[in-house]
């Protein structure tokens, strides 16, 4: 599959009031790896996830991922065509426990609807137990199973960061946007989720992810998107990209 | 033996309206107080259909429980569009409009004299005409409503709600149809209390628009914080002791005038002392 049939936006643009978030945004992503979007606070990196997955209808501009036209479809919509995201604040159900966050975004989920629920119980609990079962190899995965019962106001933060890209694997999308997974992580914390992220790309999951620390990028990313002022500066390898002067002015303000 | 009857008829009902409350207010987080207003469709459809001969008691229940659901959905609909605050705002003019319309359409429901002779129900050749009978046909209402609510909210049904009413945004991002979920929660709530409207009106024989006013709906809602929201059994204790709250006070020596406002000042006072100090109420969890 080349990188164009993949996921493509083209020519997006989004103006906020007074502020132009998106300018002729385009770029285009090849399957199975980690992309990793940078730019300094302001560049338009969430924007970008925003109008990839519908929570944001950009002014012009055309998105696909594979065959599908994204533009002008609901988040929900998307999702299920296998684009999904997670959030910077992550937006977890915090009175609901782990293991209830992660089943709660498995999809086509029998008994969720009240009238299956009502008629058929006894298929709506062995649908629930399935349910269950499929949420707890998700977490082994994520590494939390210790912490399936618990509450995820009494999870800590790094486990909280673990558990959103669980619940987005749940989804079972097959290119995940996370924005910003490893943000506020140092030591063990953010060396369990470069290497989940590393994990998800040996299974086939591709990934664009909004990254600020230059080591993580280039750690974990394939490929690296520049984005300045809702526009592509750059696409490229990772160290090219960190070694170029222009944008390490742009970004740090200065030569690194 | 009667007195014990007429409070667990009354409990029973209640119960059913808690439920309907307790689905909407407490699981989705849709803060309705419009849920008197429901009640008091499914109880003047009903009282209309019997004393007006209708049709009979069973059919008359399922029409009202239809008008209940789509009259419900509707009132919800606007806690799609506007959230927290103003749906509060939204549902309080809906009550109004419900007391106004129970009050003026005189030709139907008898106007602010109420509508008396209400039959009692018959159906397969019993008639519930004594209080003992009337309280069985409640008692199995709210047994099937309990088991109805306790079955959803264990399906994944119930989590969908629960995570909605956390965070509509988040249960969108991972592919759930948010608006199909409230809509069929409202119109669950409103079946529930549309019934419960109409075992209101066989039982009692006589409704008036007082029964179904906003004072009501906030009764409703004191069961629900002072039972514990969310809850199967929240929504059950909550109707036992707010309801013998009135029979209590009539230990108490003062005239009935006074005993009705003291009753209104005791439920405002047990909501703030509640929300303050227990906000998961006796068997809940927290609002």
């Amino acid at each position: 599959m080349s990188a164009t049939t993949y996921l493509t936006i083209s020519g997006v643009n989004k103006r906020f009031g007074g502020l132009q978030a998106l300018r002729d945004c385009s770029f285009s992503i090849g399957p199975g790896k980690i992309i990793c979007l940078v730019g300094p606070n302001g560049a338009g990196k969430t924007t970008v996830f925003n109008a990839i997955t519908g929570f944001l209808k950009a002014d012009s501009g055309e998105v696909s991922f594979k065959e599908h036209r994204l533009t002008g479809k609901r988040p929900q919509a998307i999702v299920r065509l296998g684009v999904a995201r997670t959030f910077q604040n992550l937006r977890l159900f915090t009175d609901l426990t782990a293991l209830d966050n992660v089943v709660s975004a498995l999809p086509d989920q029998f008994g969720e609807e009240p009238i299956g629920a009502t008629f058929r119980p006894f298929r709506t609990s062995r649908a629930q137990k399935a349910l269950r079962d499929r949420a707890a190899a998700i977490l082994s995965d994520v590494e939390l199973s210790a912490r399936s019962d618990d509450f995820v106001r009494n999870l800590s933060y790094g486990e909280q960061k673990l558990l959103s890209i669980g619940r987005v694997l749940a989804t079972g999308a097959e290119l995940l946007l996370l924005d910003e997974p490893t943000s506020g992580l140092s030591g063990d914390a953010l060396e369990s989720v470069m290497a989940l992220l590393r994990r998800l790309r040996e299974q086939g999951r591709s990934q664009l992810v909004v990254e600020h620390n230059t080591r993580v990028v280039q750690q974990i990313a394939d490929e690296v998107l520049f984005l300045h002022q809702g526009h592509v500066m750059a696409q490229g390898h990772p160290q090219t990209i960190i070694a170029d002067p222009a944008l390490a002015e742009i970004y740090f303000g200065g030569a690194l | 033996m009667d007195f014990l009857f007429s409070y667990l008829t009354l409990v029973a009902i209640f119960i059913i309206l808690s439920l309907s409350t307790n689905l909407l207010v407490g699981i989705v987080g849709i803060f309705s107080v419009s849920q008197a207003a429901i009640f008091g469709l499914g109880a003047y459809i009903v009282g209309y259909c019997l004393v007006n001969d209708v049709m009979s008691f069973l059919p008359a229940l399922a029409v009202a429980a239809l008008a209940s659901l789509v009259l419900n959905v509707l009132i919800t609909l606007p806690s799609l569009r506007v959230s927290g605050d103003y749906f509060v705002v939204t549902s309080f003019g809906i009550q109004l409009l419900a007391t106004a319309a129970f009050t003026n359409l005189t030709e139907i429901t008898g106007g602010a004299s109420g509508m008396p002779g209400i039959p009692p129900a018959e159906f397969f050749g019993l008639s519930f005409d004594s209080g003992f009978k009337n309280f069985l046909l409640a008692a199995i209402a709210a047994t099937i409503a309990s088991l109805w609510f306790a079955l959803l909210m264990r399906a994944p049904f119930g989590r969908l709600l629960r995570a909605i009413r956390e965070d509509e945004l988040a249960v969108a991002a991972f592919g759930k149809n948010v608006l199909f979920a409230k809509v069929r929660a409202a119109a669950i709530a409103g079946v529930m209390a549309g019934a419960a409207g109409g075992l209101y009106a066989v039982y009692l024989s006589f409704i008036d628009p007082t029964t179904f006013d906003l004072n009501a709906s906030v009764l409703l809602l004191t069961m629900v914080v002072l039972g514990g929201a969310r809850t199967l059994a929240g929504s059950i204790v909550g109707p036992l002791v707010l309801l013998a709250l009135p029979q209590l006070l009539t230990f108490i020596d003062i005239p009935t005038t006074t005993a009705a406002a003291v009753r209104q000042g005791i439920y405002g006072l047990l909501l703030i002392l509640f929300m303050v100090f227990r906000p998961q109420g006796l068997v809940g969890e927290k609002l």
